[in-house]
């Protein structure tokens, strides 16, 4: 690739990647290797069109012809860079610059990609040695802190053992030591400095080193070292000094921080014997304390909260360390802060805390708080209003929440509501509605009194009213939050969806929110039909977890690049969150589910998924869940709004997770031809994950898969228990067979067998077996039929008690599961050959057989609810629905029409659901794999 | 650069996410983002956050001037930082253009580049009486 006149003929390609063309890109590349077909460049070129379009195994097979060449050209070097990328292919890539670099040593440009190379993977390990190098070749004082900073990191490891932890800190240590300069100005070099020294407890060195000159000047400039300085400083037990120098901030400075009246309080509390105030004892040390605050907090009047909130915190914090204080002091202090603070909408968060500290004084502050007048007519008297409401709700006695009680307070808020929205009729429609609250806080209400009394007419008030509130303002992600999970209880999945979507969720939003959703989205999915809502709602939830992969080793590479020490490890720690998330597989499963309700049932569907599962089964899981991203305005000591919407009463989690792996590992590996005992499976796309330390994974994989705790399966709902068990009855009844067929593994790849494998007597079968060797054929267990006919029987049951919608769709869906994971554990014997040749004739004519009695059984429970869904959205329901919605027609603005409307959805969505579950079973019945 | 506001109950308030930029004659703090959820508002806290960004500006990176992009339609948020000190140095076309003209017309799109000068330029250069008259195309701005 010398001559110029191929380096113009290779422009047009560059051209047509940057613009996004990747065909003509891939033309353009064909055509010139044909003439020079031996040529890297051009081949590293194609490889990142093949990626760019999706097209990954003809990629991953260029990728590594080039690499094979050991390139060193920056062009190739470059293109193959990028397209290993975009392959996840690290370990490949850190291969590419080491070898580059082996080549060039002098080359420091592949040295310092080597090491990025490395950090990408998180091999702190290689990645040390690899700055040190860099180092000793080219004397520069950052590769010094690379090394340093990779060092501490593989301290941290997970997979480092506690020992090696400290040897390798006390490296660490001795390494910036050596290069420490007097007079450092770098916030972040000293940021690493001082952690090393706070891992290692030296917190007296580094007290010291935070207190010379330059240490002072960096800590007074970077939050981040102030911080650190704050924990060292209470990690060494100097509070009572670092209470000094808060008050000084506080009365001096002016320094409103609410951390530097943490740091007061901790020293006014300070048991400890050298504290510098012992002359005083503690009551007088309060008194002393809450004479600081008092003073500020007159003088800060309505301008800042700090020193307010101080106060309360002193009285919370006497109760804790039992210094005697009179309660009437405290409730002062709340009626205070909400003359002063009332209008404010932080109000009600900042009180709450303290509200209820002292039964004695509580009736006092709840007839306070009854004083109220709830006349909204200005921004400021709807917001001192609405943190009435929330404080006296979050104060209501079990004894006050009667439906009756519950009733007026809803008619209340909801009159309330419509006199104050006239207050928000200017505001831009990207702000939020002043009024949005009252609504929330009626529909939370009429939730509660659906946990009463389990009457639907309250959810659909509930829905009338918010589906009112978001048209009047649109951005209120509470309001949606809301009406996702009402509509999920109402079983309306269609209209949940529509809600959530209006979120507009972004980014790591995706792990932390999309279980308000998608949480046993199998049970309201009409995949079966062809309708792919939630199962591609299930992918662009999981996008975060790729685009993680990807961006966030980068965001550390470049960390390093403008050497930001402090955010390192938290973006380390970041990355390994979203790496290992809980959300992530529980999306992954349910899109499993998903996937073999409308997917022909094919060996790459069943190789794939089969291996992914495997490795999500040695996954140490996070969980990243946000739960209190809904609003909850119950009052204290009942149920939250979330898990009165939680369906079933309990959320899936760990546990869950758990079961259903074993359940779809057991039945996938019986139609694969894979070997569950070997675990080197080649991954298509990316590099193997790096391996947990999960205690349990010495066991093998075959005897993990046998075991379930009963904290496992307590997360579970009865009918999934029976489909656990259900699974594991048809895979013991059909295991023999399967490894029996089952193509043997090479002997090279075979690992060394345990004693206690379950796979022992079957193993030595496969290419060598002989037909009369096949395992005795016994009849299938009665417990797979009986699996089904109670299926049938709960769903009469539940049809007949009328239960909601989503426990008749919970059991159809799972009786649907059932029979599809049939399908997948008797796909093997399909093939009429396989089955003459190894006499299992017998075992076949049990399988159709036991297969025609549960297709009737399911047949006739997708039937059923086809019957049943002739029953919803008719008139009659729709009526109904506006007859529930009757107090609320009372305001001019909900008329007939709107209600009418809202009506006719919901009841749509209902019937919608069930014709298309049903549609799909009778579906799948007519048509079996 | 990157700051947040929590409340003592640890949930999160606010954040200003701001970088240095531009070259050694118009080097500059500049404002990517400034966010105050619902519940904290009217407690100063953009106040707060703008002032950290400033001190940051000022004092650290020493930069002339503090600048930051909003929608002409933003009133709310241009009123803020008038109030801060903050002046418009220059009316930027179809900066928000990706999103077409919404119901605010052009100034659903354009956006007011505003400035404050710091403590490196006190016979401030950096700002003009005229700004909101000053306009430029989005390819003009970086």
């Amino acid at each position: 690739m010398s001559s110029l006149h191929t380096e113009r003929q290779i422009r047009p390609i560059y051209d047509a990647l940057d613009s996004g063309s990747h065909k003509s890109a891939l033309v353009a590349c064909n055509k010139l290797l044909k003439k020079h077909p031996k040529n890297d460049h051009l081949k590293a070129l194609k490889a990142l069109a093949l990626t760019r379009a999706q097209k990954f195994e003809e990629a991953i097979v260029l990728c590594e012809e080039v690499l094979s060449t050991r390139p060193t050209d920056d062009g190739t070097m470059n293109a193959l860079m990028h397209a290993l990328r975009h392959l996840g292919r690290f370990a490949d890539l850190v291969k590419l610059f080491e070898d580059a670099f082996k080549q060039q040593p002098e080359n420091d440009e592949f040295g310092r990609q080597a090491f990025f190379a490395n950090v990408r993977m998180g091999n702190w390990k290689a990645a040390q040695q690899l700055a040190n190098k860099l180092n000793k070749q080219f004397h520069n004082d950052r590769y010094v802190f690379w090394g340093i900073m990779c060092t501490v990191l593989q301290a941290n490891d997970p997979m480092t053992a506690a020992e090696m932890r400290n040897i390798l800190l006390k490296l660490a240590h001795r390494l910036i030591t050596a290069s420490w300069k007097q007079g450092e100005v770098h916030p972040d070099r000293l940021h690493l400095h001082t952690t090393i020294l706070q891992q290692l407890g030296l917190h007296k060195d580094a007290r010291e080193l935070l207190d010379t000159e330059s240490g002072r000047l960096l800590c007074a400039r970077n939050i981040s070292c102030d911080y650190l300085r704050r924990e060292i400083m209470k990690a060494g037990g100097w509070q009572s000094e670092e209470g000094i120098t808060a008050e000084e901030r506080v009365v001096e400075k002016r320094d409103r921080n609410w951390l530097e009246f943490v740091s007061i309080l901790d020293a006014t509390f300070l048991p400890s014997a050298d504290h510098q105030l012992i002359q005083l004892d503690p009551l007088q040390r309060v008194a002393k304390t809450r004479d600081l605050f008092t003073k500020i907090a007159e003088e800060d009047g309505s301008h800042d909260r700090s020193a307010w909130l101080g106060l309360m915190e002193l009285e919370r914090l006497c109760i804790v360390r039992e210094v005697p204080s009179d309660p009437s002091r405290l409730l002062n202090l709340l009626k205070r802060y909400f003359e002063i603070f009332g209008d404010k909408a932080a109000c009600y968060e900042d009180l709450r805390p303290y509200s209820d500290l002292y039964s004695e004084v509580l009736s006092d502050w709840i007839k306070f708080l009854e004083g109220i007048t709830h006349i909204p007519s200005s921004g400021a008297s709807l917001r001192r209003s609405l943190n009435a409401h929330k404080l006296l709700r979050y104060g209501l006695s079990a004894a006050q929440l009667t439906v009756e009680q519950e009733s007026v307070r809803a008619a209340g808020l909801e009159r309330e509501y419509f006199d104050a929205l006239p207050l928000g009729k200017d505001i831009p429609n990207l702000e939020l509605q002043p009024a949005d609250d009252l609504a929330i806080l009626a529909a939370q209400v009429h939730v509660n009194m659906y946990a009463l009394d389990n009457a639907v007419a309250h959810l659909h008030n509930a829905v009338v009213l918010l589906e009112y509130a978001s048209k009047k303002s649109p951005q209120s992600y509470q309001i949606h939050l809301e009406l996702v999970r009402i509509y999920r209880r109402l079983g309306a999945p269609q209209l949940a969806l529509d809600h959530y979507r209006l979120l507009n969720v972004k980014q790591v939003q995706n792990d932390t929110m999309s279980h308000l959703i998608l949480s046993r989205a199998t049970n309201f999915s009409l995949a079966a039909t062809g309708d792919l809502a939630y199962a591609s709602q299930c992918l662009e939830a999981s996008h975060i977890y790729f685009s993680n992969s990807q961006d966030t080793s980068e965001f550390i590479v470049k960390a390093f690049g403008t050497e930001k020490y402090s955010q390192i490890p938290e973006l380390v720690v970041f990355e390994e969150r979203l790496d290992n998330s809980l959300q992530r597989d529980l999306v992954k499963i349910e899109h499993v589910r998903l996937r073999i309700s409308h997917e022909q049932i094919t060996s790459e569907l069943v190789d794939m998924e089969l291996i992914e599962l495997k490795f999500i089964f040695d996954r140490l899981h996070h969980d990243n869940r946000d739960l209190e991203v809904l609003p909850n305005y119950q009052p204290r000591g009942q149920p939250s709004f979330l898990s009165q919407t939680t369906l079933f009463g309990n959320e899936p989690a760990a546990g869950w997770l758990s079961i259903f792996l074993k359940i779809y590992i057991k039945a996938l590996s019986g139609a694969s031809d894979l070997d569950l005992s070997v675990e080197d499976d080649k991954l298509l796309v990316g590099d193997r994950p790096r391996p947990r330390s999960n205690p349990d994974a010495k066991i093998s994989l075959t005897d993990r898969l046998t075991v379930q705790t009963a904290d496992e399966l307590s997360e579970l709902t009865d009918d999934e228990v029976a489909l656990f068990h259900y699974v594991v009855e048809l895979t013991k009844w059909l295991d023999p067979f399967h490894n029996f067929l089952r193509p043997r593994v090479e002997a090279a790849k075979q690992p060394p067998k345990s004693s206690n494998s379950a796979n022992d007597g079957v193993s030595e079968n496969g290419h060598g077996r002989k037909p009369d060797d096949t395992p005795h054929i016994t009849e299938p267990p009665d417990s797979i039929l009986s699996y089904f006919k109670n299926a049938r029987a709960r769903f009469t049951k539940v049809v007949e008690e009328t239960r909601p919608i989503y426990e008749i769709l919970h059991i159809a869906t799972l009786a649907q599961e059932a029979l599809f994971l049939f399908f997948v554990c008797t796909k093997r014997f399909k093939d009429a050959s396989v089955v003459r040749i190894n006499k299992l004739g017998v075992l076949v004519q049990h399988i159709k057989s036991l297969r025609a009695s549960v297709i009737d059984i399911v047949r006739e429970i997708g039937t059923q609810l086809t019957k049943i869904s002739e029953l919803e959205g008719t008139a009659d329901k729709r009526r109904q629905f506006v007859e529930h919605c009757k107090a609320l027609q009372t305001h001019s603005e909900l008329t007939h029409e709107y209600v009418l409307d809202v009506g006719k959805r919901v009841t749509d969505s209902q019937k919608k659901v069930l014709e298309g579950v049903g549609s799909g079973i009778v579906r799948v019945c007519k048509t079996p794999m | 650069m990157c700051c947040t506001a929590q409340h003592p109950s640890g949930r999160l308030m606010g954040y200003v996410i701001g970088k240095a930029e531009g070259s050694p004659h118009d080097f500059h703090g500049h404002v990517t983002a400034l966010t105050v959820a619902p519940d904290y508002r009217r407690l100063s806290l953009a106040r707060t956050l703008m002032n950290f960004l400033e001190t940051v500006s000022d004092d650290v990176y020493g930069g002339l001037f503090v600048d930051l992009y909003v929608r002409c339609t933003n009133s709310i948020a241009i009123d803020l930082y008038e109030g801060l000190g903050y002046s418009v140095y220059r009316r930027v076309r179809e900066y928000y253009g990706s999103l077409g003209l919404g119901p605010g017309g052009k100034d659903e799109e354009d956006a007011f580049d505003m400035r404050k000068p710091l403590s490196r330029d006190p016979y401030r250069r950096s700002v003009r009486p005229n700004g909101r008259d000053m306009i430029v195309s989005a390819h003009d701005v970086s």
